[in-house]
C-alpha cells in the first residue's frame, strides 16, 4: 500500500527524491507517498540470491518500469545504503517487445503493463519483484531466455521461401485464415507461458572451464532440446503449418513436435493461455498440434 | 541429459509414443474397465442376485480370466501408473502462484492419480485372490455381495473406499477431457468447454455409480444375500454338472468364510473387522 | 576466394533485411544487437507499409505518385533518386513480405487489404492488424533465424557497438563491441560494417521510442568521422499518452472516429473532466480551424496542442503537460467496434477506461528523419544503380547506414507508413553493393594486421575502466538524462526559437561537463547496466549539439522544423489585386527561401565534439520543389500564381514534368 509517510520520516537519502524535483511526472500531493518494493537480487549466475528493499516516491500512473528506473536513479536501499542499481531487461515499454517479463507479486507478467495502483491492491504493503524462475538468472531480474528462441529453431518457425527476390505476391489467403493466424503471430516471446507452465522446468547449462565456446553452445543446445519445447513454440509451429507455403515443411515441424520434449510434455494445466499477455489462444494451438501429431503418427505408421 | 550423451535413451527417443500410449491406456482398457467395474458393482443396488449374476458372467470366462485380467487390466494399469509417476516427477505444480481452474485440475489430476494408485493396490490386495498371501483376497465370486459387503462393513474402510473411488473417478473423467485435447479431438476453447460438461457428466455418473455400489454393499442384508448366492450357486452347479445341490460345495473359492464354514447353512462370521455379525442396516 | 564477412549493427527491420539478403548472397554475417533482435524497436510500428498496388494502380496511382507524395510530404529535402528507387521497390517489397508470411489483412477474395494513410489519396497502405511493424520484423527475424541455423549468420545479442575500426587509409575494417553480460570486449574484423540502429529518441528523455533508441551507435560512428545529415528534423506525433516511463502512441484514428480535443478554460481545473460544463471548455482546434476541426494535419495539431499548454498555460495538469482527447460522447458500441484495440492500450497503461473518462494526451517525439549521411549512385533513369558500393555508404568507406539511422528518405517530414518501407528497402537494397564494395577492395579484413583492432580494444577498455573508476562523482547519470531530455523537449521539438536554442546549446555543454563528473553506482564488471547507460548518455551530447546547432542555423520553416520567427504567413488582403500582389511576394519569398535553404544539413564532428555544419545541395532533378499550402489562408491564390510562374519556366508546376512512362505493372 501507499504509505502516507511524513516527509520527516524519510531518511536523508529520500528527502531529495520528492516528485517535485523529479520533473513533475506526477502530482505534488503525492510527494509524501512512497511505494515499497522488495527485489530478489542475485549478483551473477551461481551466486546466492538475497532480498533488497527499496522505497521510492509514488507517482500517478506508475508502472513497475518506472519503479525500477527510480531504483536505478537513487541507487539506495530502503535503509539508506548505497547499492548497485537493480539490473532488468526492458525495451519498448508498451508490451510488444517481450523484454520485461518478471515475477511481480509472485505472478509472471510484463513489468511495463503492471500498474502500481493495481499491484498495491493485490499486496498492500510491498510490491515483490523476482526474476523468472524457469530461466537461468544472469543478474537480478535479468534472465537468459536463449532456450525460448532455441525452441523456435527446433520447430522451424519460418516460411521456407526460396529466396528474397521478386516472385510476385505470396499465396492468396482467406480472411478467415488470416484472422486465425494473426493472433498467433502476435506472440512477443516474453516467456510468460513457459514460466507459468508446470511442465516446463528450468535447464541451466554452466560452461566448464576446459570447454570451448562452441562446445558449450552445442552442449547447451542439446540440453535445451531434451526439455519441453513450450507452448509458444507449439503455437508458432501451428501458425506456420497453417500457412500455404509454411505447410510445405509441416512434416518437419511435426517431427520436431513429436521428438523428445515435444507436444507430449504438455500436461493441460492451461496456465499458458491464462497468463499470456497477448491473449493468444495457446491451448487451441496445442490441441491442434495434438490432432496434427495424432494424424501424422498414424500416417507415419501406415503410409510408409 | 547433456551433449555427452550422444544417443538418447530408448525412453527419450520414444517419448511421444510412450506418452500417447499412456494416455490411451487411461481410456482403454483401464478407463473402460473402470466404467464396467463401477457399473457392475452398482448393480448391487438392484439386489444381490443381480450383482451375483453379473459376477458370474465375468467368471464364466473360467481359466481365461487370469490372462485377460493381466493383459487388459493389470499390465495396462501398471504401465499407466509407472509412466504417470514419471510425468508427475517431471512436473512442478505451481497452483499456489497460479490458482486457475485448469491448474487446480492439473494438480488434482496428479494427486488423484497417486491416491488412485495406492487405493487400487489396497483394493486388489484386499479383495482379489492375488492378495491372499497378504491376508486379503476376500472376494468370493460365488458369494459376491456378501463377501464384499463384509469387507466394506467397517466405517473407515467405507470412507477410504469413498475417497479412493471418487479420486479414481475424477482422475478418469478429468483425464477424459485432457485426453481429448492431447489427441486433438476438441481444439477450440468452445469445444473444450462443451467437452468439459460431458466429462463432468460422466464423472458425476460414475461417481454416483461408485458411491451407489458402496452404499449398496453397506446396506445389503448379508444373511439374505448369502442365501440368494447359495441358491444361485446350486442352480449353476446343477446346470453345469447335473449334480444334486446336496452334493456339496466345490471348494474352489478361496474365500476364508467358505473354507472355514459349511456351505448353505453356516452362519456368516467375518474373520476380521468388527466382531458383530449384525448385518448392515439391521 | 573467402566469403566476405559483414558486421551488421542492429537487428530491426533494416538490419535484419540486410542480414537476410547478405546471407543469401553468400556473405557471413555477424549480427550485433543490444537486445534479442526480435525485441527491436520496429515492433512498435502500428499503421502499415506503403506501396503502389494492383488496386491503386487501376485508380491512377503509380510509383511516381508515391515518390511525389513522399517528396512533397518531406518538403523536398530528400535527394530524389533514392526516394524514387524506394517507391519503385515498394510493390516488390510488400510482395516479398507477403511471401515471408506476414499476416496482412485480407479482402474477402483473399487479396491483401489496404487502407489510406495521411499524405496521399490512394489506399496504398498494407497492414497486419494494428501491429504491422511487429509482423514485418518477425517475418525477417524468422528468415534470419533460418540462416543462423544454416550457419551463415551469427547473432551477438546483448552486445554493444563501441566504435568502428578504421585502417590508416580511413577505411572501415570492423568494429569493437562489448558483451553486455560478461562486459568483455571483442574485436569484429569485417569487410564491411552496416549500422542499422534506428533513431535517437532518448535524446528527448521520454518519447514514443524504445529504450535502446539512444542514438549511441550512430554517435560513436559520428565521432569516428561519419557525417550526420538533417539532424534537426525530428518528427513529433500529436497524440501520445504521457507516462512516467515512456510516451505511448495514441493513433490518429481516435480523432478520425470523432474524438474531440479540449482543455478547461481555467488552468489546471481540478474538477473531474466530466463535471466541467461545456461553456468552461475550450475546444481549441475546432475553434481555430472550423473547417478541419480536430482533424487538422499532424504538424498543426501538434503545434496547437503544444502551444495551448506552454504559451497559454492551459495544460490540464499543472506538473505535466496534457490536453483532453474526449471520446466519451461516442457510443460505446461504436468505440469498441472501431477503436477497440487502441482504447485497450490506453486502458492497460493508464488504468482508466477512455470510453468513460476523457484521455489525457500530449505530443511526443516519434521519429528522427535525420541520421548518418549516406551516399548513392544515380542511374540514368533517375533511380539508383543497383549493386553500387556507394549506395547507403557513409563518408567512411566500408561503413554503411540503413533504416531510421540514415538521413536519406524522409527529408524534413516523414509520411505515415513510409518508415517500414524505407527500413526494409535500404537494408535489402544495400546488400549487393556492400558485397561489390568488398570485392572491389580486394583486401579482406582478415588480412588486416591485428594492431588496428588491438589499439581499438585498448581504447575502449580504458574508456570503460575510467568510467567504472568514477564512483566518487557528484552527478547522477539518470538525473542528467532527465535534464537533457527536458531541455531538448522544451526547445527542439515543435516550436523552435533562436534565443532558446542558443541558451540550450550552452546548457547541453554544461550538462556534458557535468556528465564527466558523474558517478557510477555500480562498479562491478557483470551485466553492469549502470555503466552502459552512463556511456550511452555521454554519446547523446554530440548528437544533441548537432540537433541544436542545425536547428539554430536553419532560419526557415520546413517540415517538422518550425520557427515562428521565420514562418511565411498566409495572405491578409481581401482586395483581389492586393491579394494577388501579396501572393506574388509570397512566391518570391518562397523561391528565395528554396535557393537559400533547400539544402541538407551535414554535421561533422569537430574538435572537442563540437559539430561543424555544412550544407549540401539537394538533388531535385526529378521534381522541382513547390510550396506546401495545406490549410494556409490565401493558399488558392498562391497556388494560382505559382502555377503561372512554373508554366513560364516550362514546367507543369505540379511536379509531374519528369515523370517517366510507367507500364501498368511493377517495373
Amino acid at each position: 500500500m501507499i504509505k502516507a509517510v511524513e516527509a520527516a520520516e524519510h531518511n536523508a537519502g529520500m528527502k531529495s527524491q520528492t516528485v517535485a524535483d523529479h520533473d513533475g511526472n506526477g502530482h505534488s500531493a503525492a510527494a509524501a507517498r512512497v511505494v515499497r518494493v522488495r527485489v530478489l537480487r542475485q549478483d551473477a549466475p551461481g551466486e546466492e540470491s538475497y532480498w533488497e528493499r527499496f522505497e521510492i516516491p509514488y507517482v500517478a500512473n506508475m508502472n513497475v518500469i518506472s519503479i525500477l528506473q527510480q531504483v536505478a536513479a537513487q541507487a539506495k536501499s530502503r535503509d539508506g545504503r548505497r547499492v548497485a542499481p537493480v539490473a532488468w531487461d526492458c525495451n519498448c515499454l508498451e508490451e510488444v517487445c517481450g523484454s520485461c517479463t518478471m515475477l511481480i507479486n509472485g505472478r509472471t507478467r510484463m513489468a511495463c503493463s503492471a500498474l502500481v495502483d493495481k499491484l498495491l491492491e493485490e499486496s498492500a504493503d510491498e510490491i515483490e519483484l523476482r526474476p523468472m524462475s524457469k530461466f537461468p538468472v544472469v543478474r537480478d531480474l535479468v534472465v537468459d531466455r536463449g532456450r525460448l528462441f532455441r525452441s523456435l529453431e527446433r520447430v522451424k518457425a519460418w516460411v521456407p521461401v526460396d529466396d528474397s527476390y521478386d516472385h510476385g505476391p505470396g499465396p492468396r489467403i482467406a480472411p478467415e485464415l488470416q484472422e486465425d493466424a494473426y493472433p498467433l503471430s502476435t506472440c512477443i516471446s516474453c516467456g510468460c507461458c513457459l514460466e507459468a507452465c508446470p511442465q516446463f522446468t528450468k535447464i541451466e547449462a554452466v560452461r566448464r572451464e576446459d570447454e570451448s565456446a562452441e562446445d558449450f553452445e552445442s552442449r547447451r543446445k542439446s540440453a535445451f532440446d531434451s526439455g519441453f519445447v513450450g507452448a509458444h513454440a507449439i503455437s508458432q509451429a501451428m501458425l506456420f503449418n497453417g500457412h500455404p507455403t509454411g505447410k510445405m515443411i509441416a512434416d518437419e515441424r511435426l517431427e520436431a513436435l513429436t521428438a523428445q520434449g515435444g507436444i507430449q510434455m504438455c500436461g493441460n494445466a492451461q496456465n499458458c493461455v491464462a497468463v499470456c499477455p497477448k491473449s493468444i489462444p495457446l491451448t487451441r494451438s496445442i490441441a491442434r498440434a495434438g490432432r496434427a501429431a495424432t494424424v501424422w503418427a498414424i500416417r507415419k505408421i501406415f503410409d510408409r | 541429459m547433456t551433449a555427452n550423451d550422444p544417443s538418447p535413451s530408448f525412453l527419450a527417443r520414444h517419448q511421444f509414443l510412450i506418452y500417447r500410449l499412456f494416455s490411451l491406456a487411461g481410456l482403454v482398457p483401464v478407463g473402460a474397465f473402470l466404467v464396467v467395474h463401477l457399473l457392475t458393482n452398482a448393480s448391487v443396488l438392484a439386489g444381490p442376485g443381480t450383482f451375483q449374476s453379473r459376477v458370474d458372467m465375468i467368471h464364466s470366462l473360467g481359466p481365461l480370466l487370469v490372462p485377460i485380467e493381466w493383459a487388459f487390466i493389470f499390465l495396462p494399469m501398471l504401465f499407466h501408473a509407472v509412466v504417470g509417476f514419471v510425468i508427475i516427477a517431471n512436473g512442478m505444480p505451481n497452483v499456489g502462484s497460479y490458482a486457475y481452474v485448469g491448474n487446480v485440475r492439473y494438480t488434482l489430476q496428479r494427486a488423484t492419480g497417486m491416491i488412485a494408485f495406492v487405493f487400487i493396490i489396497w483394493h486388489i490386495t484386499q479383495l482379489h485372490w492375488l492378495g491372499t498371501p497378504f491376508g486379503g483376497g476376500r472376494f468370493d465370486p460365488h458369494h459376491a455381495t456378501s463377501s464384499a459387503a463384509i469387507t466394506l462393513r467397517p466405517l473407515l474402510v467405507s470412507l477410504l473406499y469413498a475417497v479412493g473411488v471418487l479420486s479414481t473417478v475424477f482422475h478418469f473423467s478429468n483425464g477424459l477431457w485432457t485426453l481429448g485435447i492431447t489427441w486433438g479431438i476438441w481444439t477450440s476453447p468452445a469445444a473444450m468447454r462443451r467437452a468439459n460438461w460431458i466429462s463432468i457428466a460422466i464423472g458425476v455418473l460414475l461417481g454416483g455409480a461408485g458411491l451407489g455400489a458402496l452404499g449398496g454393499m453397506r446396506s445389503v442384508d448379508v444373511e439374505q444375500a448369502r442365501a440368494i448366492e447359495n441358491r444361485m450357486d446350486d442352480v449353476k452347479r446343477m446346470l453345469e454338472g447335473g449334480q444334486s445341490p446336496l452334493d456339496g460345495h466345490q471348494p474352489q473359492s478361496r474365500s476364508p468364510e467358505v473354507r472355514t464354514t459349511k456351505p448353505h447353512t453356516a452362519p456368516v462370521v467375518p474373520t476380521s473387522g468388527p466382531a458383530s455379525p449384525t448385518p448392515p442396516g439391521a | 576466394m573467402a566469403q566476405p564477412r559483414v558486421l551488421v549493427i542492429g537487428g530491426g527491420l533494416a538490419g535484419l533485411s540486410a542480414t537476410m539478403r547478405l546471407a543469401e548472397l553468400g556473405a557471413s554475417v555477424d549480427l550485433v544487437s543490444l537486445v534479442p533482435v526480435k525485441r527491436s524497436h520496429s515492433v512498435c510500428a502500428q499503421g502499415g507499409i506503403n506501396s503502389v498496388n494492383a488496386l491503386t494502380r487501376q485508380q491512377g496511382d503509380n510509383e511516381w505518385k508515391h515518390f511525389d507524395d513522399t517528396v512533397y510530404g518531406g518538403d523536398f529535402l530528400q535527394h530524389q533518386p533514392p526516394v524514387k528507387e524506394m517507391a519503385d521497390w515498394g510493390p516488390r517489397i510488400v510482395d516479398l513480405m507477403d511471401r515471408l508470411g506476414v499476416p496482412f489483412n485480407r479482402t474477402p477474395e483473399g487479396f491483401r487489404d489496404q487502407r489510406r494513410f495521411g499524405g496521399t489519396l490512394f489506399k496504398r497502405t498494407a497492414f497486419a492488424g494494428a501491429t504491422t511493424g511487429q509482423q514485418l520484423l518477425y517475418s525477417l527475424d524468422e528468415q534470419v533465424r533460418r540462416w543462423e541455423v544454416e550457419g551463415k549468420v551469427k547473432k551477438w545479442e546483448f552486445w554493444d557497438f563501441l566504435e568502428p575500426v578504421l585502417d590508416d587509409a580511413g577505411r572501415c575494417r570492423g568494429a569493437i563491441c562489448q558483451d553486455l553480460v560478461t562486459m568483455q570486449f571483442r574485436a569484429f574484423p569485417a569487410d564491411a560494417v552496416i549500422i542499422a540502429t534506428g533513431g535517437c529518441g532518448l535524446l528527448y528523455g521520454r518519447s514514443t521510442m524504445s529504450m535502446v533508441c539512444t542514438g549511441s551507435a550512430v554517435s560513436r560512428a559520428y565521432r569516428a568521422g561519419a557525417w550526420y545529415g538533417n539532424g534537426e528534423f525530428i518528427q513529433v506525433h500529436p497524440t501520445a499518452i504521457p507516462g512516467a516511463d515512456k510516451l505511448r502512441l495514441m493513433s490518429e484514428s481516435a480523432r478520425g472516429e470523432g474524438g474531440r480535443v479540449w482543455v478547461p478554460k481555467t488552468p489546471h481545473d481540478p474538477r473531474d473532466p466530466r463535471d466541467i460544463p461545456e461553456v468552461e471548455r475550450s475546444y481549441f482546434l475546432e475553434e481555430r480551424y472550423p473547417k478541419y476541426g480536430n482533424l487538422v494535419p499532424r504538424d498543426i495539431a501538434t503545434r496547437e496542442i503544444f502551444d495551448i499548454c506552454t504559451t497559454e498555460g492551459l495544460s490540464v495538469e499543472k506538473d505535466r503537460l496534457c490536453v483532453y482527447l474526449d471520446l466519451t460522447h461516442v457510443p460505446r458500441e461504436t468505440l469498441d467496434r472501431k477503436l477497440g484495440g487502441i482504447l485497450e492500450i490506453y486502458e492497460k497503461f493508464q488504468g482508466v477506461d477512455p470510453r468513460v473518462v476523457p484521455m489525457k494526451i500530449f505530443p511526443a517525439v516519434h521519429y528522427s528523419m535525420g541520421g548518418l549521411w549516406v551516399d548513392y549512385e544515380k542511374s540514368s533513369t533517375g533511380g539508383l544503380v543497383e549493386g553500387s558500393p556507394r549506395n547507403q555508404q557513409t563518408n567512411i568507406p566500408g561503413l554503411y547506414a540503413v533504416g531510421e539511422c540514415d538521413y536519406q528518405y524522409h527529408g524534413a517530414n516523414r509520411l505515415g507508413a513510409n518508415s517500414l518501407l524505407s527500413c526494409i528497402f535500404s537494408g535489402l537494397f544495400c546488400a549487393p553493393g556492400v558485397i561489390a564494395g568488398v570485392d572491389a577492395r580486394g583486401k579482406k579484413a582478415a588480412d588486416e594486421s591485428s594492431r588496428l583492432f588491438e589499439s581499438g580494444l585498448r581504447r575502449e577498455e580504458e574508456r570503460h575502466q575510467s568510467l567504472l573508476a568514477r564512483t566518487a562523482g557528484d552527478e547522477n547519470p539518470y538525473d542528467l538524462h532527465q535534464q537533457l531530455g527536458n531541455l531538448m523537449t522544451r526547445v527542439a521539438t515543435v516550436v523552435r526559437r533562436n534565443e532558446q536554442l542558443v541558451a540550450a546549446y550552452a546548457e547541453v555543454c554544461s550538462l556534458e561537463e557535468r556528465w564527466r563528473r558523474c558517478a557510477v553506482s555500480d562498479s562491478g564488471n557483470w551485466t553492469n547496466q549502470n555503466v552502459v547507460f552512463t556511456k550511452s548518455l555521454g554519446d547523446m551530447f554530440p548528437l544533441a549539439k548537432l540537433v541544436l546547432k542545425g536547428a539554430l542555423q536553419r532560419d526557415e520553416c520546413r517540415g517538422a522544423h518550425y520557427k515562428p520567427d521565420f514562418a511565411m504567413p498566409g495572405l491578409h488582403a481581401t482586395d483581389l489585386v492586393e491579394k494577388r500582389r501579396e501572393a506574388e511576394q509570397w512566391c518570391d519569398r518562397f523561391e528565395a527561401n528554396t535557393r537559400r535553404w533547400l539544402k541538407s544539413t551535414v554535421a561533422k564532428c569537430g574538435v572537442g565534439g563540437e559539430p561543424e555544419i555544412t550544407y549540401e545541395d539537394v538533388d531535385t532533378s526529378l521534381m522541382s520543389p513547390r510550396p506546401r499550402l495545406y490549410g494556409l489562408v490565401g493558399g488558392e491564390m498562391i497556388e494560382e500564381v505559382w502555377k503561372e510562374r512554373q508554366k513560364l519556366a516550362g514546367v507543369s508546376g505540379d511536379g509531374q514534368e519528369k515523370q517517366p512512362a510507367y507500364a501498368g505493372s511493377a517495373s
